[in-house]
């Protein structure tokens, strides 16, 4: 009896972790952004000086 | 974790000590908001100042009222309500701390204000020498920076006070939060204060004849860029404590929010030499150095747009959102406590991107001295910071006051921040992008002799008068908003929204409440970075400059 609902718990708490696909997808946007701007100042500064 | 300390509500005398702050505060909003908005059509070319008042004069007026006041109050507001929140009401001593420091802050504004209004004292508000302002000028703004350190003083003794009482425990988060940038504040006015003291004051009273202005804009950078952290960490706070909470979601990871904190302290002042990149008198290898520590500094920016994302993404799949981005549409888009810092969240990505592009060492010539500069501040300062201290203002003005964020000013808040965006959207995109074609900061409306090169840049003036009369639109719907919280809203119960972390068993690691550590090696940076050039340039210094005064 006792050993069933101890695994019960344990299914619960495998269901409660939630994903961060999204986070991950957000901070490579970011990181992809800062890389962009960062090229394209690069290059006119490579034009000018 | 249960905190005993912390209050439903921030005690009445607090709450009055810390609305003392915001009324300076937002005064200054209006004042420096109606300085912006003229210089902005000044620079269009197609207005001038009337009673023969000069550019650079209202210039000054915009940058002291509001990055030096405004910023300051406020901050200094917020801090000591939250830290009274988290760890409970202050004593009388410790009220009375932070009153001296308040009427102290004051003093010296009026000082300075009055000396800028005489027009004695037109040195913008970076008043680099050889530039030299009535020595009134100066005393005010040393007052401003004493009553600054009374005023934190408060939060330290708070602070202090709750560490005897809970041994072994980490501090509220809020508190340490308020304690981490009130040291910074610190460490890092003892650069300008030096400068003001020891080389400004003595040279405009005339006991000497000349100053040292590499010493003097390096003390003053050694500040300035801890400066911009002051600001930014206040909004660091809402985001990671308030906005959870808001939301209904919890705080994605109490320690995290700590050691960010803790790098920003160590990593935010030994970095000034990246405001100096292009100055002669610095071997370039420190300034090298200093470009590798402003990197480390991006670090705990990264951690805290990981950690926010982190937070909307648990609590939409909490309400179950699926799909990639299915979490963004479970957010409250009608709460003007969350939208408005939002904006400013989403603001700091393209200011925090223009920030690394500044700091790239030799790439910093595309952008030294343009309006590209003032672009990127307007984003981080006058966008991310403001609109989260605005959003900030919605619930703890009420709170104060004993009232409550009606639905209509939750939805004039909104519009406030859309109207904010859209205004800045044109100013500050148009100074990134003329600033890139080479015009400059802080000069008024040229056309330099009819170059070709100047006439260019007049349209983009245009934008900027635009995006600046909208944004004016925003600041008088700003003040009304917090006349009506403050003194005509409903009377109610406005909650003081506190996030908990998600890990409710997670206990912070108590190295993190270790100050000897963190200050020490705040200190040994600081030495590191600084010692040899700032030898260099006091034996290698040129002849020192006597004062002008070119307005």
């Amino acid at each position: 009896m006792a050993k069933t609902e101890l695994s019960r718990k344990t299914k619960t708490e495998i269901k409660a972790s939630s994903s961060l696909k999204g986070t991950l997808a957000s901070v490579f946007l970011l990181g992809f952004f800062l890389i962009i701007t960062w090229v394209g100042v690069y290059l006119l500064f490579i034009s000018r000086f | 974790m249960f905190n005993p300390s912390a209050k439903l509500k921030v005690d009445p005398r607090d709450a009055k000590l810390a609305m003392a702050h915001f009324f300076v505060a937002f005064t200054a909003l209006a004042i420096g908001g109606l300085a912006g908005l003229l210089q902005t059509l000044v620079r269009s070319g197609k207005f001038e100042l009337p009673a023969g008042i000069g550019y650079y004069q209202i210039l000054t007026v915009h940058g002291v009222v509001l990055g030096l006041v405004l910023t300051t109050f406020f901050i200094m507001g917020f801090q000591l309500a939250a830290t009274s929140k988290t760890s409970g009401t202050f004593t009388n001593k410790q009220r009375i701390t932070g009153w001296i420091g308040f009427w102290l802050m004051t003093a010296g504004t009026v000082l300075a204000a009055v000396m800028i209004l005489l027009n004695e004292a037109t040195v913008l508000y970076t008043f680099y020498a050889p530039l030299q302002a009535h020595a009134l000028y100066y005393i005010g703004l040393t007052l401003v920076i004493v009553g600054s350190w009374i005023d934190g003083a408060a939060i330290i003794m708070k602070y202090a006070e709750w560490r005897r009482k809970n041994p072994g425990q980490p501090s509220p988060l809020l508190t340490f939060m308020s304690l981490v940038n009130t040291m910074m504040w610190i460490v890092a006015t003892i650069g300008v204060a030096s400068t003001v003291l020891f080389q400004l004051l003595p040279w405009s009273l005339g006991f000497v004849e000349t100053v040292n202005i590499g010493v003097s804009r390096t003390l003053f950078w050694y500040f300035g860029h801890p400066l911009v952290y002051f600001w930014l960490l206040p909004a660091y706070m809402a985001w990671y404590v308030v906005i959870p909470k808001v939301i209904g979601g919890k705080i994605f990871s109490d320690s995290l929010a700590r050691l960010s904190f803790i790098l920003f302290l160590l990593f935010s002042i030994p970095v000034g030499f990246h405001h100096q990149l292009m100055e002669p008198g610095i071997d370039p290898a420190w300034k090298f150095l200093q470009v590798i520590l402003t990197f480390l500094v991006v670090i705990p920016s990264l951690m805290t747009a990981f950690s926010l994302f982190a937070t909307f993404e648990n609590f939409g799949r909490s309400k179950g959102a699926t799909g990639l981005f299915g979490w963004v549409k479970k957010l409250p888009w009608g709460d003007a406590r969350f939208v408005v810092p939002f904006i400013g969240m989403v603001a700091f990505i393209p200011a925090g991107a223009g920030g690394i592009v500044n700091a790239s060492h030799q790439m910093n010539q595309v952008v030294h001295n343009t309006i590209w500069v003032t672009g990127h501040f307007h984003l981080t300062v006058a966008t991310s910071v403001v609109l989260t201290f605005f959003g900030v203002s919605y619930w703890l003005i009420p709170h104060l006051t004993g009232r409550t964020l009606t639905k209509a000013m939750n939805k004039l808040g909104i519009i406030q921040a859309v109207i904010w965006s859209i205004g800045m959207t044109f100013m500050s995109g148009a100074m990134h992008a003329v600033g890139l074609l080479g015009a400059p900061r802080r000069s008024s409306y040229s056309e330099y002799g009819g170059a070709p090169q100047a006439a260019e840049w007049i349209p983009y003036q245009v934008a900027q008068a635009i995006g600046g009369s909208i944004l004016f639109i925003g600041i008088i719907l700003m003040i009304y908003i917090f006349i009506n919280l403050a003194f005509f809203a409903p009377k109610g119960e406005q909650e003081f929204p506190v996030g908990e972390a998600a890990d409710e068993a997670e206990k912070a690691p108590m190295v993190f409440e270790n100050w000897k550590l963190w200050l020490g090696i705040t200190v040994v940076l600081i030495l590191f970075a600084y010692t040899i050039p700032f030898i260099d340039l006091i034996q290698n210094a040129p002849p020192g400059a006597k004062g002008y005064k070119l307005w």
